[in-house]
């Protein structure tokens, strides 16, 4: 009984240790959130609700606002963890490398339905628009897009972390892998906002399913490589 | 050493002796024995080209991503080589195909680019080929530059099945397989098959090349040690 939950326990105390360091940083997280309100208030400024419903552009500056956000965030996550030299300590834990993964992209994960939870409200109180009129399907898009998002930016954050010139790297290489995870939530949530039953939402759902597996099994495969440094 | 005719000829020689054999051929059937299209006329002949530097970029792209693969389990450096000249072949091929395809749009569609679901993974192939090249750069110690770019690299080769998918998976102005004369096939195939000799030259000349850096990297620091 103790055996099988081990890594259950593994998971728990390495996602703890990252939320407590999270709790007692308050003004590394806080830059993540000012960021996406930003960008979130710029990006609203364009779109004026009398002029009729660009639906066809919202989902994409959402994303787009989300990713911007969500990078710095990405970006904090494991330079925080080399400048402070916990990345050697994260080598002598007990752990196997997909069992650290998989408890950082927990944590980011959080990281970003963060900014979401914050972002998100603002921009429908600031266009108007109508996102939740179905709202399991577009928490669906939420989960499924900021998994997919996850896993690429913890994989690629952990690589970078260790660069020397790693400034500007992450959403360099991150942009193009995530694209196709940013043009799928951004399509589907158009089709939520338009309201018309457009089958193809399933599809770009079936699609961001896909892209949040490969990435974190793909993850958890070749993390052992990128905890080397 | 062998003075006879043959002997004077080194492997280089001959490799890119027979892509210019191939090359010549492939234009001459190209400009000769492939029909003239009706509707396009001449412009179509990019066609040739287009699809057979578009194969040559994903076809390195694997190449990256499995040499990368086998570097992290092999820990050889030879395995690097193969996958940073693969990369920088397939950055090569992918701007061709951008290049062919912003003509064949202009003709064909009207327009230099459209966010066609193809283009567009395209686009964003030739930028991960370009961030993997650009990552590889800023890294001076070879173990290191070959770790990180063998995990760049399987990342980027999850974007092959999108661009493959493409015409199939999305509503686009790419054609997915369009009905083609016998010979117009025949010469797509022949050009093809061309293009394809000409990467796998070049990855052997870059691979050699990045082998013997690495060679003179190792003495000059054996050389100074020994001083």
């Amino acid at each position: 009984m103790m055996a099988e939950s081990m890594p259950l326990r593994q998971l728990w105390w390495l996602v703890h240790k990252d939320l407590a360091r999270e709790i007692r940083a308050p003004h590394a997280w806080s830059r993540s959130l000012l960021l996406g309100v930003i960008l979130v208030l710029l990006l609203a400024a364009q779109i004026d609700p009398s002029a009729g419903h660009p639906t066809g552009a919202i989902g994409g500056l959402l994303w787009i606002a989300i990713f911007f956000a969500g990078t710095l965030a990405l970006e904090r996550s494991f330079a925080g963890e080399h400048d402070a030299g916990c990345w050697q300590t994260l080598h002598l834990y007990p752990v196997s490398p997909a069992m650290l993964f998989f408890a950082k992209l927990f944590v980011n994960l959080l990281s970003l339905l963060t900014i979401e939870l914050v972002t998100i409200p603002l921009f429908i109180g600031l266009t108007d628009e109508s996102l939740f009129a179905r709202p399991g399907a577009m928490a669906c898009i939420l989960l499924l897009g900021t998994a997919g998002f996850a896993a690429v930016g913890t994989l690629l954050g952990a690589l970078t972390a260790g660069l020397r010139n790693r400034s500007g790297l992450l959403p360099l290489l991150m942009l193009p892998v995530v694209a196709p995870v940013l043009l799928s939530a951004a399509e589907a949530t158009r089709i939520v906002i338009a309201g018309d039953g457009d089958p193809l939402w399933g599809w770009w759902v079936q699609l961001l399913g896909a892209f949040a597996v490969v990435f974190t099994v793909v993850g958890a495969l070749v993390f052992d490589f990128v905890m080397e440094d | 050493v062998n003075d006879s005719f043959l002997g004077r000829f080194s492997q280089t020689h001959l490799v890119w002796g027979s892509c210019a054999i191939c090359f010549a051929v492939s234009a001459g059937l190209v400009f000769i024995a492939a029909p003239t299209e009706a509707s396009m006329g001449d412009v179509q002949k990019i066609l040739y080209v287009h699809v057979s530097v578009a194969w040559c970029g994903l076809a390195s792209c694997l190449v990256m991503g499995f040499c990368g693969a086998l570097y992290l389990i092999r820990r050889r450096l030879e395995w690097d080589f193969w996958s940073q000249a693969a990369a920088e072949v397939g950055w090569l091929c992918t701007s061709l195909t951008l290049v062919t395809g912003s003509a064949w749009a202009h003709e064909a569609w009207g327009t230099w680019w459209t966010w066609d679901p193809r283009l567009t993974s395209s686009l964003l192939l030739w930028l991960i080929f370009t961030g993997i090249i650009l990552v590889r750069q800023g890294i001076d110690d070879p173990h290191r530059r070959g770790r990180i770019g063998g995990v760049l690299a399987i990342v980027g080769m999850c974007d092959v099945p999108l661009v493959i998918m493409a015409t199939r998976w999305f509503r686009g102005v790419h054609p997915v397989a369009p009905d083609m004369d016998a010979r117009m096939r025949l010469v797509l195939l022949a050009s093809v098959a061309c293009f394809t000799l000409l990467i796998a030259g070049l990855m052997f000349a870059r691979r050699r090349q990045l082998e013997l850096a690495e060679l003179v990297a190792q003495l000059d620091a054996d050389d100074c040690q020994s001083r």
